[in-house]
């Protein structure tokens, strides 16, 4: 599946908490995650369904990192949003 | 009973914290059109109940989604205390505001509060129980009439040892601590003991005062209230106000409510004036104030005066120097 098509998944709330961080909550398996700042960006684009790209450049631009540094984190990132069952198709 | 975890919770208030077949969540309760006109959310309650309303058992995790759906007020001023030392008395003249929402010890909130002591083993619950408390204030706060611009809490006084953690949550909310002399308090407290002081479950007394094992029920509210004036002590800053009970009168209270930011009309004030006339914490607001230092200094006994220097009174002096520093 590419990245373009990946949404968060209906069965699960975030919640913005200290600054940048956040909670997801997944309603199925009542499961809670705490999200770093860099993870919640990476939530926040995917619900409003930016690119890949588009996150990166989000990341980049708060951060002052390498696009390549940061391209690896958001997939990273990704893959564990996956990993944990907490994305949708769009 | 089923978790129901519907969101549509409008005119609900999550009534308290519970557990049902294991599950940690709130009870919830239909209180349209009910003004929380008593000194005490849970007196509210009471009446609601009366009313036979309809309640419903919900997991903490739907505090997420209303949240998101319901329109709410968000806090004007918090008001903590060390407990018998005119607190309803402020939370009341709150009450006088016009369109303000008093949220007075509400079951809920003290015991999710009391959560980050019993529950909280690692940083994620920590996390998670401070998302949770401030989505709780937020269903509490909810808009239900549409015209509410104010929103008061007053706190249970255990709950005062956690506001590190409360301020991190809402770090600009202005706060009050009232306090009283330590003797007054501790014959106040043992005289008519109120459920923290006798909890079976001492985990939040013990993270307040450490071993509490084989205190006397005087020494171990001399130890709390000393516990809390160090708190107050230390934290109180800018965004905070000190107020002794001996203080308290009607221009006194007006600053209060000047210093959480609300202008009093002149209807305002004369209402508060009235229900400062009465006993604070009585429903009917028939019964009369009257000022009780000297009966309460009589009342102290040995035991009392020497647990009360014992664990209090140290504190006390700093915490009233500061105060005299501060005005």
């Amino acid at each position: 599946m590419i990245m373009n098509e990946l949404r968060p998944g209906k069965h699960v709330v975030a919640t913005d908490f200290d600054g940048g961080e956040g909670i997801l909550v997944d309603l199925n398996t009542k499961k809670y995650y705490q999200l770093n700042e860099t993870a919640m960006v990476v939530w926040k684009g995917l619900e409003k369904g930016k690119s890949m790209g588009e996150i990166v450049a989000d990341i980049t631009s708060a951060y002052e990192i390498p696009a390549d540094h940061a391209t690896s984190s958001v997939q990273r990132i990704v893959d564990n949003f996956q990993t944990y069952k907490l994305l949708g198709a769009s | 009973m089923n978790a129901d975890q519907s969101t549509d919770l409008k005119g609900w208030l999550p009534v308290d914290a519970v557990v049902v077949e294991g599950r940690p969540g709130l009870m919830w309760m239909e209180m349209s059109g009910l003004g929380l006109t008593e000194p005490f959310f849970q007196q509210t309650v009471e009446r609601a109940r009366r009313e036979s309303r309809a309640e419903r058992f919900t997991e903490f995790d739907v505090l997420l989604q209303t949240e998101k759906e319901l329109d709410s007020v968000e806090p004007t001023g918090f008001i903590f205390h060390s407990s018998r030392c005119g607190s309803t008395l402020v939370a009341n003249a709150c009450r006088a505001v016009s369109n303000s929402i008093v949220l007075s010890e509400a079951n809920a909130i003290d015991k999710l509060i009391a959560r980050f002591i019993t529950d909280a083993d690692n940083p994620v619950k920590e996390s998670l129980y401070s998302v949770f408390l401030r989505c709780l204030v937020h269903a509490l706060a909810q808009r239900r009439t549409q015209n509410e611009r104010h929103l008061f809490i007053k706190f249970a006084c255990c709950s005062f040892a956690q506001l590190e953690r409360i301020k991190r949550i809402w770090p600009n909310v202005p706060w009050l601590f009232l306090y009283r002399d330590p003797v007054e308090t501790i014959v106040s407290n043992v005289r008519d003991a109120p459920p923290w002081l006798i909890d079976s479950d001492r985990r939040v007394l013990s993270s307040i005062i450490g071993n509490e094992s084989e205190m006397s029920l005087e020494e171990l509210c001399a130890g709390t209230i000393g516990s809390l004036y160090s708190t107050a002590y230390k934290l109180a800053n800018a965004n905070s106000m000190l107020l002794n009970y001996n203080q308290l009168s009607v221009p006194v209270i007006a600053s209060v409510l000047n210093f959480f930011n609300v202008s009093l009309s002149s209807e305002e004030l004369e209402t508060i004036a009235r229900t400062s006339e009465v006993y604070s914490k009585e429903v009917s607001g028939t019964r009369a104030f009257v000022a009780d230092v000297d009966a309460k200094q009589k009342l102290a006994s040995d035991l009392v005066r020497e647990m009360s220097e014992r664990w209090a009174g140290e504190p006390y002096r700093l915490l009233e120097q500061k105060r005299n520093s501060n005005a």
